[in-house]
């Protein structure tokens, strides 16, 4: 269970991934969870809003604009520090595979800052894992939909019947050992070119 | 042997762009892979923790990041220095037209900066510059040049970080007014009549040491093969006659790609500088060539009471010996 006094800021330029973490977050007892948008102003947001942490994704261009508000500019209205946890070698890995860094206010102790980093290694690597398997379904949708095209391609200028153009595909493929998709996009990319 | 290299968008990667790809790292056995990244802070962070083999990277950073000032601390080394100069400061047209400088000179523009700064500050509405990291010669030349006009910066003017690309947005929508930042974006501002170029970094520092090679300081057999290599593609890069070449590989590969044109003039030296087109040009404005590229313990020395006089750090002389350290002149003769 987290703090629920404590105010998160998330920085994320993917909102989707930003949205999951802000969830998990709340769902875990956090009361406050801001989403910040990467932008010229994000210094004035931040130094409006006072988080006690702040979690960045690595991809966020915003980490050099916290890096200025901490304590090593004279100027820090209220100092951030980046969280480096050397005690916990395997965390701080752990965080940056999962594309994750924090920024969190003077003074804040690593055990109240620990419980917001495991959820958003969590949420981050959940997503990262929905990602890729959405990105496979799509490629796997799309060399589908060319191996329907160059059937419908050698039924049509062939005269086979949709099994016959099926086996045809095979059989090149394994000819020229090769998958059925890039014999299939062959087809169509020639077909396309002759007309 | 597979390498991968990290590097942020900027004219001044050139060396390493063209390093990867133009051949010249292939020439010396090195498969290099480029990796852009999105902020300093994620370049040196990826580099302390093994994921990067080599960064094209702030020189006062990786120094930061060697001492543990910065981030986690990293066991690295810097065996070439990749260029010299590069940045320049561009405030609002607002800003310019209240300073009303007599001449283009740094020490004019300085004095009449620091009066409006000074005004500013007093009325309790003090100005804001943008700076692209807290360790980088961007804030020290912000600081420098405050100083050139008699101004302490310290509590009259505000620092904030814009990353590079989000400069001209930022002086268009007010939210600074001005910044320090590399080629080519003080460029990009100016052409689209956001703001006026008030001084080149080389006019506040000469030979001012701004981005060098950082490698990991163990296990980096590769680090001579790709000295090599970067330094043979830094000295074509530095050759007038490819510089169309060149600006078309870093429009492409840099994140540079509407500006492509842009990239070639800074390239050149040619900034412009007011509004009636006149073009100021200074042969150093990015220094690339054969004379930059061997690490000196001097420059490392130089960031170091730099850092001090900033208030990042306190004990300039114990350090300035660990920063001179780091910077290998002998990986660069091996090289």
């Amino acid at each position: 269970m987290t703090e629920t006094s404590l105010t998160v800021a998330v920085i994320d330029p993917s909102r989707a991934r930003a949205a999951i973490l802000e969830e998990g977050l709340r769902a875990s007892g956090v009361a406050t969870v801001v989403v910040l948008p990467d932008g010229p102003d994000l210094q004035a947001r931040v130094a409006s809003l006072k988080p006690d942490v702040i979690v960045v994704h690595l991809e966020s261009p915003s980490r050099d604009v916290l890096e200025q508000m901490s304590g090593l500019s004279r100027q820090a209205e209220r100092p951030v520090a980046m969280f480096v946890d050397r005690s916990d070698q395997t965390m701080m890995q752990a965080a940056v595979d999962a594309g994750i860094s924090a920024y969190v206010v003077d003074g804040l102790r690593a055990e109240r800052i620990k419980p917001i980093l495991d959820i958003a290694i969590l949420r981050f690597n959940a997503f990262a894992r929905l990602q890729r398997e959405l990105d496979e379904a799509r490629s796997e949708l799309a060399d589908r939909k060319l191996i329907e095209r160059a059937k419908g391609i050698l039924m049509t200028r062939k005269g086979m019947s949709e099994e016959e153009a099926y086996k045809l595909l095979r059989r090149q493929a394994m000819n020229e050992k090769r998958k059925i998709v890039d014999i299939a996009r062959a087809i169509v990319t020639a077909a396309d070119l002759l007309g | 042997m597979k390498l991968t290299l990290g590097y942020v968008p900027l004219t001044d990667a050139a060396p390493v762009i063209a390093a990867a790809e133009l051949g010249f790292a292939r020439a010396e056995g090195l498969d290099l892979t480029l990796s852009r990244e999105p902020s300093w802070a994620t370049l040196r962070d990826r580099l302390a923790l093994g994921h990067l083999d080599a960064a094209h990277m702030l020189a006062p950073l990786a120094i930061a990041s060697a001492l543990g000032l910065s981030g986690p601390q990293a066991d690295l080394t810097v065996p070439m220095s990749l260029s010299f100069n590069g940045n320049a400061i561009t405030l609002s047209n607002a800003l310019w037209q209240a300073m009303a400088p007599e001449g283009l000179d740094v020490g004019t523009v300085a004095r009449t900066f620091a009066r409006i700064a000074r005004e500013r500050a007093q009325a309790g509405r003090p100005l804001t510059l943008g700076t692209v990291h807290p360790f980088s010669c961007h804030s020290y030349q912000i600081r420098l040049f405050a100083e050139l006009g008699g101004l302490d910066l310290g509590g009259q003017v505000r620092l904030v970080v814009i990353p590079p690309p989000q400069t001209v947005d930022a002086l268009a929508r007010g939210i600074v007014d001005g910044f320090c930042v590399g080629a080519p974006w003080n460029t990009v501002a100016f052409a689209a009549g956001l703001g006026q170029i008030a001084a080149l970094g080389c006019e506040i520092v000469p030979d001012c040491p701004e981005k060098v090679l950082a490698v990991p300081a163990s296990d980096a057999d590769y680090v001579p093969a790709l000295v090599r290599a970067v330094a043979k593609a830094g000295r074509w890069c530095a050759e007038p006659a490819h510089h169309a070449e060149l600006a078309t590989l870093l429009a492409k590969r840099g994140g540079l790609a509407t500006h492509a044109d842009l990239v070639r003039v800074t390239l050149e030296g040619a900034v412009a500088s007011d509004a009636t087109g006149r073009r100021r040009v200074n042969p150093d404005y990015v220094r690339m060539d054969a004379a930059v590229q061997a690490p000196r313990a001097s420059d490392a020395r130089w960031l170091v009471a730099q850092m001090a006089a900033s208030g990042q750090i306190e004990d300039a002389a114990g350090l300035g010996d660990a920063a001179a350290a780091l910077y290998r002149a002998d990986a660069f003769l091996l090289g």
